[in-house]
């Protein structure tokens, strides 16, 4: 076959200095020296990061003079601050004192009767509150579901309405009209948590509708799971115990105590501070979020490339 | 001294002769031949790192208690394989930048598969005579996605191992013979005997890898064998081949772009978290989470699994689920046929049997190109059903809505592209001026030294209004002379 090789031999070297063919030796090197220092995510990271930041203890007695000493303080979040776990175990319900349940009958009569009537016994545009208890009207006032604007769209997680004390007050008032019944409020201590079996208890229950990560997902009929990272351990229990909405009900048959503890120490320790080891987390949403990287970045990248050193004719 | 003793070398072996030609393969300069490249050095990558994470994976579904530095699984029974792939992550140095570069360089090596694929389809590389190169080319993508699919599975956690369980239903669901290949690979009801993880294994590393190896050599063997094809273009004709010689000028190019495909991919690794199992835990058959996803090659299989109604076909004493059967069997294996066959499929259609060395622009075959667009879009619709649960949180929408968005579109999408794309490639070809060569101007010096500019006559296929014809293959002629017809460093070869 006849070739026609048209270049003397005195200009390859120049044309092997092409700015196109030394570029990318150019864009290598620093390439290379980066990706060198991103070359030990190994083990180091692995033994700081595994140990997630430890989330507040919080526990306390149900003495009232403590419970008003807080309620004077009027700290948001969970409760009360107190220092010892003077139970055992780690989880505990508190009996609401009773000087909350006045200011708590004016609370709720300005702010939920309208829908759920004036002895919160539902109506046609809101379920029956009597028997709930403390802890599930707890639930849905500090999510910031209630008290709902408009009856018409969905209860969803918002910020609350009403601060702590409030909450517990009218908390107390829903309970106060049938003592004893219901779910009571929580107190969680997470650092007694056993991470371990909180792991295993939340991947049997809890896995399905919240997603593995916690990171919540779409059901079937129009329903969701909301995402578990912004819920506090007392929150976490008291949906455990009330299955608000679309949730099932877990009773202490099925889930113990000890076990729910465990849960609220998984999902606050390691769901919500997840170690994410090896770079950026892609919002646990798995698989569809590394595709897109993968396909905009990765492909589109050495796409880009290969534009950048081949003829564009 | 070295002269003579290579001559010494040569005259024994006589390579001379067979590396002259390759040294001397002429590569076309333009970018869109490079897309191949991508996939190759992904492919080198996948191998390196695939080394690398064979040495420390243990692929065992034995149970043992883990112990290693991720806390929140400490004292949990997990498989080995399982715990290998979290210690791989957490107390093997650079084990995870491993891991996660294995598992970008998937990603991307399937992803530039099928834009290079791509590129092949919408410029009729795959004519005659390349047909069995194309051949080559659908079955290593098919190999590709069975490997991801492999390797994936491999770390035994409870994502993944949702996607074996899924495997094993579609195995399942193939008439008469399904419940007995289910059970032959398997080793037993699902969830097996422990076999899977090591046969898994065993295929992923070895087998597949191999078989890819020797269809790569075959790819680009043919590929030199039959040399380039190129863009109709100045000087280029049938019967040559414009382009950088292998060496020097491609040897220093490619290079280079071997090491931005490998840099890219570390950086991936590196900075952006893939896989992070030890978040998921050990797979357990009872255990299930939502939002569970295949890698996103295999996102469109999943996507005609969610979309599909549950249909059930009962008769003859037998079952054939109908809803897993037709989306997860039947589908690919449409597509994968029609993939194979285009090229004769295409030939019969129009007739060409001429050999064809030189592509055609995507606009001047709006009927295959809007075919391909047509593929692209019922490919693209399945593959984003397979993320319904995901939109359906995202943006706040009903499932069911989403679903049947999915169900319609998957119908729609295909019909509207394919004419959408003919529309848009007729347009094209139609639009004023394109494909018109500029005439041009004659600049002459008067003697009182004034300039004056003059069109030249018009060339052959140059008249008033008159475009050239472009179907089927635009015809340049070649009026430059073959000692001037080339820029720097650029060879021109005859075939
Ligand atoms: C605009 C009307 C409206 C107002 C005001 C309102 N709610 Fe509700 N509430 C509802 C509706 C509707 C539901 C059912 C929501 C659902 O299931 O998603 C509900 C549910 C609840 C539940 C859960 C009932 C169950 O069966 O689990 C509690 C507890 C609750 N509301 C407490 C309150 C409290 C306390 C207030 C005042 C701070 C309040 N609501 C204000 C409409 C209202
Ligand atoms: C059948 C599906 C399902 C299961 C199983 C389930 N949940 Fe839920 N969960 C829901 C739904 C639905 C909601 C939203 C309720 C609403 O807003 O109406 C919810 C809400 C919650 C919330 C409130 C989140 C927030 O911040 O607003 C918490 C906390 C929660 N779930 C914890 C759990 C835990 C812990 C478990 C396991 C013991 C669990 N869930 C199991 C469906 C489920
Ligand atoms: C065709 C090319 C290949 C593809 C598409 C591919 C894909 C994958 C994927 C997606 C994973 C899952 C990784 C994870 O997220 O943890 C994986 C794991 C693995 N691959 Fe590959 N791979 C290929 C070639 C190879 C080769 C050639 C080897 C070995 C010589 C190898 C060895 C491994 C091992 C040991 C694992 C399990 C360890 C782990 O999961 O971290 N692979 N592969």
């Amino acid at each position: 076959m006849p070739k026609d090789h048209q270049a003397g031999e005195a200009g390859t070297v120049r044309r092997w200095l092409r700015p196109r063919t030394v570029a990318p030796f150019a864009l290598v090197g620093a390439v290379g020296i980066i990706g060198l220092i991103a070359f030990s995510p190994g083990s180091a990271h692995a033994s700081s990061t595994a140990t997630p930041a430890p989330v507040q203890a919080t526990a306390n007695t149900a003495t009232s003079s403590q419970a008003s000493a807080y309620v004077s303080s009027n700290a948001n979040p969970p409760h009360l601050g107190g220092q010892a776990p003077s139970k055992q175990l780690g989880l505990y319900y508190i009996t609401l004192p009773r000087s909350y349940i006045a200011p708590g009958a004016a609370l709720f009569a300005a702010n939920c009767s309208t829908c759920h009537g004036p002895q919160a016994l539902g109506g046609t545009k809101a379920p029956n509150l009597q028997g709930l208890g403390a802890g599930t009207v707890d639930f849905w006032v500090s999510t910031g579901r209630m008290p709902l604007a408009n009856s018409s769209i969905q209860a969803t997680r918002k910020p609350p309405r009403f601060n702590r004390l409030q909450t517990l007050e009218v908390s107390a008032w829903v309970q106060s009209l049938t003592p004893g019944e219901g779910v009571q409020i929580p107190v969680v201590n997470t650092s007694l948590g056993n991470l371990e079996q909180g792991n295993t208890l939340f991947t049997l229950n809890c896995a399905a509708c919240h997603t593995i990560t916690g990171a919540g997902d779409a059901l079937m009929d129009g329903a969701y799971a909301p995402t578990l990272h912004l819920a506090t351990p007392t929150q976490i229990v008291e949906a455990i115990r009330s299955g608000p909405g679309n949730m099932p009900r877990f009773g202490p048959g099925n889930i113990t105590n000890t076990n729910a503890r465990d849960i609220a120490a998984y999902v606050t320790k390691v769901l919500q501070h997840p170690t994410n080891a090896g770079g950026i987390g892609l919002g646990g949403i798995g698989p569809v979020g590394e595709g897109f990287v993968a396909l905009l970045i990765g492909v589109g990248a050495l796409m880009l490339v290969c534009f950048w050193i081949g003829d564009r004719a | 001294m070295i002269d003579e003793s290579l001559r010494w070398v040569d005259d024994r072996l006589g390579i001379a002769k067979g590396g002259r030609t390759f040294l001397d393969k002429i590569f076309p300069d333009h970018w869109s031949f490079m897309l191949g490249e991508i996939a190759l050095y992904s492919f080198v990558v996948l191998l390196g790192t695939g080394v690398f994470l064979s040495l420390y994976y243990v692929p065992s579904a034995h149970e043992i208690i883990y112990h290693g530095s991720y806390l929140p699984l400490r004292g949990q029974r997990v498989s080995e394989a399982y715990a290998s792939t979290v210690g791989l992550s957490f107390d093997v140095r650079s084990g995870l930048l491993m891991r996660q570069a294995h598992h970008w360089a998937a990603d991307i090596f399937v992803g530039a598969i099928a834009v290079h694929m791509a590129r092949v389809f919408f410029t009729g590389a795959f004519r005659k005579p390349r047909e069995f190169n194309w051949i080559v080319g659908v079955t290593m993508l098919i190999l590709a996605i069975v490997n991801g699919f492999l390797g994936y599975s491999l770390p035994d956690d409870l994502v993944s191992g949702t996607g074996i369980r899924i495997a094993y239903s579609i195995i399942e669901s193939v008439p008469l013979v399904g419940s007995y290949l289910a059970f032959f690979l398997f080793g037993g009801n699902y969830p097996g005997s422990g076999v899977i993880i090591p046969r898994f294994f065993i295929i992923h590393v070895l087998i597949v890898p191999l078989i890819l190896l020797g269809l790569l050599g075959a790819h680009l063997g043919l590929l030199v064998k039959q040399k380039h094809t190129q863009f109709p273009g100045k000087s280029k004709s049938e019967r040559n081949v414009v382009g950088s010689p292998m060496f020097p000028t491609f040897m220093a190019k490619t290079t280079g772009f071997l090491f931005m495909t490998t840099g890219v991919i570390f950086l991936l690794g590196g900075f952006v978290q893939i896989n992070p199992i030890w978040q998921f835990g050990q797979y357990e058959s009872y255990k299930i989470s939502y939002a569970v996803q295949p890698d996103w090659y295999m996102g469109w299989l999943d996507g005609a699994l969610r979309i599909m109604p549950s249909w059930e076909w009962v008769g003859w004493g037998h079952t054939i689920p109908l809803e897993v059967f037709l989306p997860a069997v039947i589908f690919p294996g449409i597509v994968f046929n029609i993939f194979y066959t285009w090229p004769f499929i295409e030939s019969r259609h129009t007739k060409d049997l001429a050999y064809h060395n030189l592509l055609d622009r995507p606009r001047d075959r709006p009927k295959r190109t809007a075919a391909g667009a047509a593929m692209l879009g019922l490919l693209g619709t399945v593959f984003f059903a397979s993320s319904t649960d995901v939109m359906a949180n995202f943006f706040d929408l009903p499932l069911m809505g989403v679903l049947w968005f999915f169900r319609i579109a998957v119908i729609v999408v295909p019909i509207v592209s394919y004419f959408l794309a003919y529309q848009i490639c007729n347009e094209l070809r139609q639009a004023e001026g394109l494909g018109k060569r500029k005439r041009a101007l004659a600049v002459t010096l008067t003697e009182s030294g004034e300039y004056r500019t003059e069109e030249s006559e018009p060339r052959p296929g140059d008249g008033a209004g008159v475009e050239l014809e472009p179907v089927p293959v635009p015809a340049f002629i070649d009026v430059v002379p073959p000692e001037l017809a080339t820029g720097e460093g650029v060879r021109r070869v005859m075939r």
